[in-house]
């Protein structure tokens, strides 16, 4: 059942200008998003939509870490693959056999310690295998042997209440990490370290304190715990020498008046720079631009997802573009030089929150949850998309989106700031939307023009990243445990194999002595949104796992 | 409502109804939240609670302790003691425990309240908002703050004191043709475990066996660490960690 719904004609010839392939992953897939721009997207073309439903596992790799759930990115490089677990332990695997050449297994933190257990990715970089931990250590490896070489803690998690999940950036001499607690009584920060001998380069406060510009959008001390986390993994741009990051929501989630300034203007600024995308110096860790996506996030929009840097031509001139959603589906298109907005658009197809978003980004009708009020909010918290990535193919130009259909009833509180404590101020129940009968989608969009070209609808909800190559396929998993290859150009599905847990990580694509390889990670994760979304379909046991599972084509006898 | 509705009917005592009222409420607002639990202990993000047949000691223990390993955390220092009580007695009464006890084992570990200085110097010695330039960063302290350096054994008796602070544990290690103050961990056969105390925060190095020769003394200072604080704030801090650091009665 597919509704390819505006087939465009793609025009190829207006890209072949398009020399940026700083993008495109080849034989490596040496960071989280595939390059430090964030495409995943392999320019690998060996497996192709003629070919891919030969497609056939090579190996797998069962990390015994069976916590919950596998939803790191693996990292490939000369042939070694590395791969974290929900607990950190790490693996280093021949990426052509899945043969181990070493492994790392990270002290579990004491019961003490709360938070997410999980693990999105580790990183690469001056010969070093780079990750953060549930008690807060950003770690360093010895990349050939896997002996520990530095751990630093950057905050004591019994205090702040967060947690490293996300996979850290290497940029330059830097190792840079974002931490969770943006729905908390915290105030978060990115930290940079040198990856050489894990001193502190820099941190920078998502809020920042009194007297610095920005401080004056909080009201009162709300700027000491006002969240803004900057949870997941950005992007870096070494022509600009910027460093990009998305930052999470303010806290409290659902209610704003301890936050928010009597009669603030909700067209402009506030609560800078929670629900913001950000452009730091890599070098300094100073702000040179901030786009904030919602002004006064009452929703738990939280713009803490991905950045893709492309360069696209726009209204008639090639720009340096950065895209970047937020958990609405408000996708905003800037200029990354100076952060100027070029274009914005919203992927769910069930929004009531806003009536509309004007061209220049402003929220039209906003629907805010009340004190003593409950409020039916569509999408949901949950995401429109969840943190897992989208891709992007510069050869359809198109972005690839696993977008959700869900509903919440918002119901807000107004209890005190408790440091490190849960500061949401609202329960949001997640139900179905109504009237449907499939309730996510894998959509193809086109950034420039705001429209999308094909969607291919799924009943249940779609909570893993996506991977685009220049086979003209688009690779994820769904929670049934399919992992799937779409047709880049019109969404038809062409192959698909039952893993045999659901998918909540991502897959990604790298060559072995000539020979292309698409890795995905399996293994359903039942708590927060992965737990709240099974809870939907009481019919459903979506499977746990930690399973990485690698295809190739079959190799021709000689 | 409805569940109240029936325990009335069961002739519950007014106290234990009044107390799982209270338990629904706190359980609404710091259980459900969207991300964990569901609204009456359905299941979403977290598992149901609702009818699992979980005893009442076993809905304590998880409450108090937590569940390692997941992200259920130890409410104990999150909860006040009648709040813990109350949620489980409602977890209790959504398994069907009808008439759940008082909660006489939920036992909730915090000593004697601070006040006064003793308080602020608390508050001072942990404040987030000082980033790495905190005690905290090395020094734990009732659960708190990160032990890098060993237990506060011994108070320094004045501010003065506690600016002049000999640190002889402190070393000068040399890696790599590089010299930095360190604390040593351990210095055995398979490697050589250290902190590098040349920047905040303080960096964890683990070292080849030989390479990383250590010389007594160090240009370090305790000084230079708590420099962020003013006298009064030290002065504080310290109230804090003698009364912290006090032999219980």
């Amino acid at each position: 059942m597919r509704f390819p719904l505006i087939l465009l004609t793609i025009p190829f010839a207006l890209f072949p200008a398009l020399a940026q392939d700083a993008g495109a992953t080849r034989a490596d897939w040496p960071h989280y998003g595939g390059t430090q721009f964030s495409w995943r997207y392999s320019a690998l073309d060996q497996i192709n939509t003629t070919n891919v439903k030969a497609l056939t596992p090579a190996w797998l790799f069962q990390t015994g870490d069976y916590a919950e759930n596998l939803q790191a990115t693996p990292i490939v490089q000369d042939g070694v693959m590395y791969l974290i677990t929900a607990r950190a332990r790490v693996f280093a695997l021949d990426a052509a056999t899945g043969r181990e050449i070493w492994n790392y297994k990270y002290p579990e933190p004491p019961r003490s310690i709360g938070g997410f257990v999980g693990n999105r990715g580790l990183a690469i970089g001056d010969g070093k295998v780079f990750f953060g931990t549930k008690d807060n250590y950003m770690v360093a490896l010895d990349q050939k042997t896997g002996r520990l070489l530095w751990r630093v803690n950057i905050d004591d998690p019994r205090q702040c209440g967060c947690n490293i999940t996300a996979a850290p950036l290497v940029a330059k001499d830097k190792v840079i990490i974002g931490g969770t607690g943006g729905d908390g009584a915290h105030r978060g920060y990115i930290t940079a370290l040198s990856t050489r001998n894990g001193r502190l380069a820099w941190r920078w406060y998502v809020i920042p304190s009194p007297g610095e510009k920005g401080n004056e959008t909080w009201k009162g001390d709300s700027w000491r715990f006002g969240g803004g986390a900057p949870w997941l993994t950005g992007s870096f741009d070494p022509a600009l020498n910027l460093v990009y990051w998305g930052t999470g929501n303010a806290a409290a989630d659902f209610y704003d008046a301890e936050r928010v300034l009597a009669g603030a203007d909700k067209s402009k600024d506030i609560d800078l720079y929670t629900a913001s995308v950000v452009a730091l110096d890599v070098d300094t860790g100073k702000l040179r631009w901030h786009h904030q996506e919602i002004h006064d996030d009452l929703w738990d929009w939280d713009s803490a997802y991905e950045v893709l840097l492309m360069d696209r031509e726009i209204r008639g001139r090639m720009r340096q573009v950065l895209v970047h959603m937020n958990k609405s589906g408000i996708t905003s298109v800037l200029d990354r030089t100076t952060g100027e907005l070029l274009g914005v658009f919203s992927v769910p197809e069930v929004q009531n929150w806003i009536s509309g978003i004007t061209e220049d980004g402003k929220l039209v009708g906003r629907v805010e949850p009340q004190l003593g009020k409950t409020t039916t909010v569509c999408p949901t918290a949950a995401g429109a998309k969840s943190w897992n990535s989208m891709a992007y193919s510069p050869r359809t130009g198109y972005l690839y989106v696993p977008v959700n259909e869900l509903c919440e009833d918002v119901t807000p509180n107004n209890d005190p700031p408790q440091e490190g404590q849960n500061y949401m101020n609202g329960a949001f129940p997640l139900k179905l939307a109504p009237g449907r009968t499939t309730y996510s989608h894998v959509d193809a969009w086109d950034p420039v023009t705001g429209k999308r070209a094909w969607s291919m609808p799924y009943k249940y909800v779609l909570l893993a990243s996506m991977l685009a190559t220049a086979g003209d396929l688009v690779f994820t998993g769904n929670p049934e445990g399919e992992f799937f290859a779409l047709d880049a150009k019109t969404g038809n599905k062409l192959w698909n194999y039952q893993t045999g847990a659901g998918h909540r990580g991502a897959s990604v694509s790298y060559a072995v002595n000539g020979r292309q390889y698409i890795a995905t990670s399996t293994g359903w994760h039942s708590s927060v949104v992965g737990g709240a979304a099974m809870a939907l379909f009481p019919d459903q046991d979506w499977r746990l796992g930690s399973t990485l599972v690698v295809f190739a084509l079959p190799e021709v006898s000689k | 409502m409805k569940l109240l509705a029936f325990m009335c009917a069961m002739a519950l005592s007014c106290s234990a109804q009044t107390q799982i009222k209270q338990g629904e409420q706190i359980f609404a607002k710091t259980c459900a939240t969207g991300y964990c639990h569901g609204v009456r202990g359905g299941s979403s993000g977290a598992p149901r609670l609702a009818g699992r047949g979980f005893t009442q000691a076993y809905i304590n223990s998880v409450v108090v302790r937590g569940v390692p390993g997941t992200g259920m955390a130890s409410f104990a220092n999150v909860l006040s003691r009648p709040d813990l009580l109350a949620v489980v007695a409602y977890v209790s009464a959504l398994n069907g425990i009808a008439n759940p006890d008082a909660g006489s084992e939920a036992t909730v570990s915090s000593g004697p309240a601070l006040t006064g200085e003793a308080a602020r110097g608390a508050q001072l010695f942990k404040e987030a908002v000082r980033g790495f330039g905190r005690c905290a960063t090395c020094h734990e302290v009732k659960g708190f703050g990160i032990s890098v350096a060993a237990p506060i054994a011994q108070v320094p008796a004045s501010v003065a004191a506690l600016k002049a602070l000999a640190t002889p544990n402190v070393k000068t290690g040399t890696m790599d043709g590089e010299s930095m103050p360190v604390l040593v961990l351990s210095d055995g056969k398979q490697s050589t475990l250290f902190y590098d105390l040349t920047s905040v925060p303080p960096v964890e190095r683990n070292a080849q066996p030989g390479a990383v020769k250590f010389a007594d003394g160090s240009n370090w200072r305790h000084s230079s660490v708590i420099g962020a604080y003013k006298d009064a704030e030290l002065d504080a801090i310290l109230n804090y960690l003698r009364a912290a650091t006090e032999p219980r009665p």
